[in-house]
């Protein structure tokens, strides 16, 4: 092992002399006869002559042949011009990105009127206040500024607190958060909100993070548009590496990857890897806590039998696979929340869950179960058998 | 697939098939039979004419139950299913590895029951951010605009008369093995490694579309995102377009599987299952990144210094014991016989050039051999021929890739990474094999600390 760790530096010094060397990609083939032996420092540059921007190795033309794939040289030399030209309309349409250098589109929303969409489409899976609940992800855990300080956290110490990577203490770019909002979200129908709506609860996630955006507290009365989303920082900004941003990103890839200690990797001659003595003398056996996760869906099995005959409706499955992501904490089988519900008859709660509700349940769930089936499964989520 | 699944689909065809056979076959069949097969097929398993003893095989020594009676016609299952006794081999998932739901979520492949260097389609492990999208191929298009002279929309049907290609290569996602940085949780071959499987992938290499467009020199980056429910994108250097990337279609000889993302996905050979963004709808070239949602708040390796690894595009070089394997453990071997130890090795920087086994758990290696087609970054077979001994072993393995690169130690890996990076973790995995030849996961590790400058350090006082 001590030995690996010597050979980590030499290991890149070969690459990182093939960097900048000429300028656009990929467009130079006259590489015949050139060698990509895995063992030579040519071996990780492209064809024009720069570094392989994984720090892995690629595979040029040779006789013929990539690797061992001999190539239809057709295909590389003739031209194609298929399919048409998209009108603007198509583009525009279908152009949707939000980044760092490329604005939401004109308009506004509060952080009251967030708050209001928020509680109507997003708080049954993201929680009170972004809290999280039930598996899905947690948009925010309190001060963003703070909370990005907590990104040092390791847990050597199994009960030390970790790091939180939420939307405001974690996230470099608010256009992230916009852009997902509006073409990613809410889960269950994305594609639906208005560019205000995507402002509004945009507008409510830097509340809750306790964001400041040019100075000014984003509290109840705030109003987000266009003009001031271009100015959100956001706290961990510049908490990435490499740097992608600007006209040395790529670059900036190509030579962090050539560095192993940057990423963890290791690099070694063959001939020089260690075989004998290869761990550190502190280590020891660490075996999985208790039983581990074994919750295994469907439970782990390798007998060769016929499978047992189909039996009628699993309700229980059916829950398991379909429901209980959201119905394990409120509303879960046989909970004394259904009493709320089943005052009015039991048809209505069929019909509600059939069709879906304003709360944010999906049809049957997002099941594919027919009426009936899905009817038993709701008998069984009241009555808990 | 579910075993509902297999049989509906096999009685639908079997009722076909009935009919079919009653109607032009039975007539020519009572003919030409010499036996009354009706009548033997009900006795069950009938003794052949040879003499038995108590010490033969009843299945050598009666006919086997599938042996006399007829077969099943070749017009059932028009599209094959594996044989029913196989019904446990299947794609999993557990509550841990979905975020909320199971739309959200992954379900992986029993690696433990892989064969070779090729995934079934049925088995590819399947991860969606909103769910399996089924696209309808009449209303697939695909746009490419941006930073070039011509922007074009193809169908799919103009997608496939480009010349095609065919390469074998694996996908994983890189949080394989991520759920063990801080100590092994899965006793399972298929959840602590089968974030992954490998296929045959047929398409188009995306720069033999590109080089008729007019690219633009200042086009750095690409988006490629999809038509999901989530509208999954990534940005992708051009370098990797100009390099191996592909436009795909086609998954072991047949159109991907919705769960691949049907019916094109792009395919970035060794590069993280998540940047292979599925029912592609639009590539889009800039000079700039566009920071998506799944490289930023999620696929970002974090480092002890606070900062985390963005843009952590290859899976890095891995190998792991398939044989045995918690699920399928060592039986009935007797001391001194011959027994194989299998594996698979990978890496997405590029071709596997040598695997080393341990059987102390790490300390000591000796050489493993490679066996079988030894492509880039694609799966690799690995076998070593043990003598066992009917003691305690704990097996490793270290794979090596033509980068360069070998396989961490934990510790190594982890003094660097620390151990809340979630993603890109390659270290040497362990295997303890009981006497009894039952198989336990577990990890060589020291416990680390900081010291006083903040540095992550082995702690060399640790219990």
């Amino acid at each position: 092992m001590f030995k690996l760790n010597k050979l980590i530096i030499s290991a890149s010094i070969a690459a990182s002399a093939a960097l900048f060397m000429t300028a656009c990609n990929g467009d130079d083939t006259s590489t015949a006869g050139a060698s990509h032996s895995g063992a030579t420092a040519s071996a990780v540059a492209y064809t024009n002559g720069k570094a392989v921007i994984d720090g892995g190795t690629t595979y040029p033309v040779i006789n013929g042949k990539t690797s061992d794939y001999v190539i239809d040289k057709q295909a590389e030399s003739e031209t194609f011009n298929y399919g048409r030209t998209p009108t603007a309309n198509e583009i525009a349409a279908w152009d949707t990105d939000v980044t760092h250098i490329k604005l939401p589109p004109e308009g506004s929303g509060s952080v009251e009127e967030g708050e209001e969409l928020y509680e109507e489409k997003c708080v049954m899976c993201h929680g009170d206040f972004g809290s999280g609940g039930g598996g899905y992800p947690s948009l925010s855990k309190g001060n963003a500024v703070e909370l990005q300080k907590t990104l040092t956290n390791q847990r050597f110490d199994p009960d030390a607190d970790g790091p939180s990577r939420f939307f405001g203490s974690y996230w470099p770019q608010a256009s992230t958060m916009w852009w997902y909002i509006h073409d990613g979200m809410p889960h269950p129908m994305t594609k639906s909100l208005s560019v205000d709506e995507t402002y509004a609860l945009t507008a409510y996630m830097l509340n809750i993070n306790e964001m400041v955006v040019d100075g000014v507290e984003v509290d109840d009365d705030y109003v987000l548009d266009q003009e001031k989303f271009a100015k959100i920082v956001m706290p961990n900004v510049d908490g990435f590496e490499p740097e992608i941003r600007g006209k040395d990103g790529v670059e900036n890839v190509r030579a962090y990857f050539q560095v192993a200690s940057n990423f963890g990797g290791q690099k070694v001659n063959p001939s020089e890897r260690c075989m004998k003595d290869c761990l550190e003398p502190t280590a020891k056996a660490t075996y999985i806590s208790g039983t581990g996760i074994s919750d295994f869906l469907p439970p782990m099995a390798t007998v060769r039998d016929l499978p047992k005959a189909e039996g009628g409706f699993d309700a229980k499955a059916a829950y398991e696979s379909n429901c209980a992501m959201c119905h394990a904490s409120y509303l879960a089988p046989g909970s004394s929340d259904w009493k709320g519900y089943t005052a009015h008859g039991m048809d209505q709660v069929y019909a509600k869950g059939i069709a879906g509700t304003e709360g944010g349940m999906p049809p049957k769930g997002g099941s594919s179960l027919s009426d009936k089936d899905f009817k038993t499964l709701v008998d069984y989520m009241v009555s808990g058998k | 697939m579910s075993n509902k699944e297999i049989k509906n689909s096999q009685a639908e065809v079997e009722v076909s098939n009935d009919m079919n056979t009653q109607l032009s076959d039975r007539r020519a069949f009572f003919k030409k039979a010499a036996l009354s097969v009706g009548a033997l097929a009900g006795t069950g398993l009938l003794a052949n004419e040879h003499a038995a003893s108590g010490e033969d095989d009843p299945f050598i020594m009666h006919h086997v139950k599938w042996g006399q009676k007829l077969g099943d016609p070749v017009t059932k299952n028009r599209y094959g299913m594996p044989s029913e006794y196989e019904h446990n081999v299947l794609r999993r998932n557990t509550k841990l590895l979905a975020s909320g739901n199971f739309q959200a979520s992954i379900a992986v492949t029993p690696i433990h029951e892989s064969m070779g260097i090729i995934t079934p389609n049925g088995l590819f492990f399947s991860r969606s951010h909103g769910g399996v999208a089924h696209v309808d191929p009449n209303e697939y298009r695909l746009m490419i605009h941006g930073l070039l002279e011509k922007p074009i929309v193809l169908t799919l049907d103009q997608l496939k008369k480009y010349p095609s290609v065919t390469r074998t290569h694996f996908i994983e996602c890189p949080a394989n093995g991520g759920q063990e940085w801080r100590g092994p949780q899965f006793n399972s071959l298929q959840f602590a490694k089968g974030f992954m499987s490998c296929a045959e992938w047929t398409g188009v290499y995306l720069k033999d579309i590109l080089k008729d467009l007019g690219v633009k020199p200042e086009a750095k980056w690409i988006l490629a995102e999809g038509s999901d429910n989530s509208e999954m994108g990534r940005t992708i250097p051009m370098d990797k377009v100009m390099d191996d990337a592909m436009i795909v279609y086609g998954q072991n000889g047949e159109a991907l599987r919705p769960e691949q993302g049907y019916p094109v996905r792009i395919l970035l050979p060794g590069w993280e299952g998540n940047l292979c963004v599925k029912w592609l709808k639009r590539i889009k070239l800039s000079d700039e990144p566009f920071f998506a949602k799944e490289e930023t708040s999620k696929y970002t390796a974090l480092k002890p210094s606070g900062k985390a690894i963005q843009h952590f595009y290859a899976n890095e070089v891995n190998s792991t014991v398939t044989s045995p394997s918690p699920e399928i453990p060592w039986k009935d071997l007797k001391v001194g016989e011959l027994v194989e130890i299998e594996g698979l090795a990978w890496s997405g920087m590029g071709t596997i050039t040598g695997v080393d086994i341990s059987f102390d758990g790490g300390k000591n290696f000796v050489e493993a051999n490679l066996k079988g087609l030894v492509l880039p970054k694609c799966w690799t077979r690995w076998s070593y021929t043990y003598k066992y001994e009917g003691k305690k072993i704990v097996l490793a393995s270290r794979a090596m890739d033509d980068a360069g690169y070998i396989q961490p130690t934990i510790d190594q890996e982890t003094l660097i990474t620390g151990i809340e990076a979630v993603y890109h973790r390659n270290g040497i995995e362990t295997w303890e094999v009981s006497e009894d030849g039952t198989v336990n996961h577990m990890q060589m590790r020291s416990t680390l600390k900081r010291d006083e400058t903040g540095k992550v350090v082995i702690d060399k006082e640790a219990k």
